[in-house]
């Protein structure tokens, strides 16, 4: 699974789906975020990496409006965001929603709420392997398998960008590649992901270009060969690049 | 296109209603505790009609409302305080911990919308759980039992309206707390202050004593005595719909909590604005077939011809029993009647035993600069007095025909059976169906 192309790349980073301006976010005397300023463009994967206690997650849900900023804005389009609900949809990691129900129904609610077809979760359901689950309860799911339930409930959105906390997580190595190659596909027919990975080697596989975020700073943003210029790293892969910059 | 995606949510909460313990368990308590109240009423209410061989005791006061309804129903005031806050809690604080708020909130949903479909899954609930309440209904009808309609549906109101109080609150503490058990501590915390409140502001008149009379359970009361007061009526929904906004403002995780504290306080601001008119309104219908709360249609018609303030200084304590004749026979009457009445509790003491004034045991009236005093609470004689100061004619005869009751020598059969046996196996047969995924 190779990234899209640099040539590729270049084509769509005239267009700024999504950018992030000065935010900061702290709780209490913590500061959690401080001036994290990157762009989305239209179509790519973009990869959120960097050590635990970083921010990661409370990026994205800053982004995703579920937490408020101290400072900074989030534009689409190069307009403030009036309704960050019209324009993306945040998973966030290590949650189980409606455990008791099945996941046909889960699945099925989706699909309603979104105005989906049963056929585009027929179709997901497939490719995530979850079509031998339906019947069963949420709750009796592993890791992996609520983790590609959460993955299908986000491919159903039809928001323009999808952000991903760690979707990789509790994935084998298999059921990994797999995911990558249909996160891969989507952002083929024009949806922009921006997902946050741990697993550097994860990330430098299925990211068109990458975020790194250290400390609550945005520390390098760019492809893995912009990266490993500004990390004055000759020849090494994202492990490197990711040490000499964080 | 909206009201598709209200059934959508409706669905979703009547499926996690469902999933929820506290739901099944409310609905197998349920059928006992009232099958309890109503076995107990229809015993007693044989025995006073005489089921021993003995004469009807005072048949006049055998009714179906104090007698029947009211202990039956009262199972639902129990479940409603200390059952019911459990499942809405619930409700909100599984989806909260869940994480499935963070993917609602991101739905193309309105918070409020989706409140709408939780406050229709709790109400859609609660109507199960009045099946043995309906039962119990049944049973008395088919025993020969009477029903006077419009004070048995005046019952359901005010115990629907109960209800939503309790629904109100569980979910805006829900919204608020973070967890279910803190929720739930509020809730109770809430209803116990609620109960403090109404024992401390008995007998005690003002300000305190009107606040109190729109607490769940004294608002309830009203509607057992079969008075729908449209002040109540009004009051416990504007307390409702004011729970649901509140919740709505704490369940957008995405405000600061300043905002969500300066939004609660432009609620609460919006509520004592509006409740307080609501109060005063005094409107107020006697639905009870024996006309309980009200003075005959002779009296009132003369008794509206008063156009000035009547002012009524009470020297008794609150628990003095006469105080309770007082306001039951003579001053909720005049209540609904007078458009401009005045009570004062002068009382200083609670039981009345140590008073040391002179006046103790006094009512005295007042009616432009014209005062008189009795020690009566007998309606004749307190109207006596009114017409008097007020100088309006006091009517010639009465034409109302005396309320005769409806005494029932009947046991409860087959009562135990329903409510013991069959209601609480079936609800556990659906529990358990329900749980095998056989939807």
């Amino acid at each position: 699974m190779q990234p899209i192309s640099a040539e590729i790349t270049a084509a769509h980073q005239s267009i700024d789906l999504l950018s992030a301006r000065g935010v900061s976010k702290r709780f209490q005397s913590s500061v959690v975020l401080e001036n994290v300023s990157f762009s989305v463009w239209e179509g790519e994967v973009l990869g959120l990496i960097g050590p635990n206690g970083a921010g990661k997650t409370t990026l994205f849900e800053c982004l995703a409006g579920l937490i408020p900023v101290d400072a900074g804005e989030v534009q689409f389009r190069q307009q403030a965001t009036v309704s960050r609900k019209n324009v993306l949809f945040y998973l966030p990691d290590g949650i189980r929603p409606w455990a008791d129900q099945t996941v046909s129904w889960a699945v099925s609610f989706f699909e309603a709420l979104y105005g989906r077809v049963s056929s585009d979760s027929a179709a997901l359901l497939s490719a995530l392997k979850l079509d031998h689950l339906l019947k069963r309860r949420i709750w009796m799911l592993s890791k992996g398998e609520s983790k590609r339930l959460l993955l299908l409930l986000g491919l159903l959105t039809p928001q323009p960008i999808l952000l991903a906390d760690e979707p990789f997580d509790g994935l084998d190595l298999r059921q990994t590649k797999e995911v990558m190659a249909l996160l891969r596909t989507h952002a083929a027919k024009g949806r922009t992901l921006f997902v946050s990975i741990h697993q550097l080697t994860d990330a430098a596989r299925v990211c068109d270009r990458l975020v790194l975020l250290s400390a609550g700073r945005v520390v390098g943003e760019g492809t893995l060969d912009e990266l490993s210029a500004k990390a004055g790293v000759t020849g090494g892969g994202l492990e490197e690049v990711f040490l000499a910059l964080t | 296109m909206r009201s598709r995606r209200f059934f959508l949510f409706l669905q979703k909460d009547l499926r996690e209603l469902l999933a929820s313990r506290a739901c099944w368990i409310l609905l197998i308590i349920i059928g006992p505790l009232v099958g309890h109240g109503f076995i107990s009423a229809v015993n007693l209410y044989a025995e006073a009609s005489g089921i021993a061989g003995g004469p009807a005791a005072l048949s006049q006061g055998l009714t179906t409302l104090d007698g029947i309804l009211v202990p039956t129903f009262g199972a639902y005031d129990l479940a409603a305080t200390l059952l019911f806050p459990f499942v809405a809690i619930r409700l909100i604080a599984s989806e909260k911990e869940s994480g499935a708020w963070k993917l609602l909130m991101q739905s193309p949903a309105s918070i409020l919308e989706m409140l709408a479909a939780k406050a229709a899954a709790l109400l859609t609930g609660w109507i199960i759980a009045w099946i043995p309440g309906l039962i119990a209904l049944a049973l008395w009808s088919s025993y020969g039992g009477h029903i006077y309609a419009p004070e048995c549906m005046n019952l359901l109101l005010g115990h629907l309206l109960r209800v939503g109080i309790s629904a109100g609150l569980a979910v805006a503490a829900a919204a608020i707390m973070p967890g279910a058990a803190n929720a739930a501590i509020v809730t109770l915390a809430f209803t116990l202050g609620t109960w403090a409140l109404e024992f401390i502001a008995a007998g005690r008149g003002g300000l305190l004593q009107q606040i109190a009379s729109f607490t769940p359970t004294a608002a309830l009361r009203s509607f057992e005595q079969g008075q729908l007061r449209l002040s109540t009526l009004l009051a416990i929904c504007i307390f409702t719909i004011a729970g649901f906004f509140i919740a709505s403002v704490w369940l957008n995780i995405g405000l600061r909590t300043r905002q969500h504290l300066q939004r609660t306080i432009a609620i609460a601001a919006i509520l004592i604005i509006v409740v307080i008119p609501a109060a005063n309104v005094r409107a107020a219908w006697d639905l009870s077939e024996d006309r309980r709360n009200s003075f005959s249609a002779a009296d009132e018609a003369a008794l509206a011809q008063i156009r000035q303030s009547l002012h009524v200084t009470v020297y008794l304590a609150a628990e003095d029993p006469r105080l309770m004749d007082l306001d039951r026979n003579i001053l909720s009457k005049l209540r609904r009647i007078l458009p401009q009445i005045e009570v004062e509790y002068a009382s200083q003491s609670r039981s009345g035993l140590f008073e040391s004034g002179n006046h103790y045991g006094e009512v005295w009236y007042e009616y432009q600069g014209q005062r008189m005093m009795s020690r009566s609470t007998t309606e004749q004689i307190v109207l006596e007095i009114v017409y008097k100061l007020t100088g309006v004619s006091a009517p010639e005869a009465k034409t109302d025909s005396q309320f005769s009751g409806y005494p029932l020598a009947a046991r409860p059969t087959g009562a135990s059976l329903i409510f013991y046996a069959v209601w609480p196996v079936l609800i556990v047969f659906l529990w358990w169906f329900d749980s095998k995924g056989i939807r």
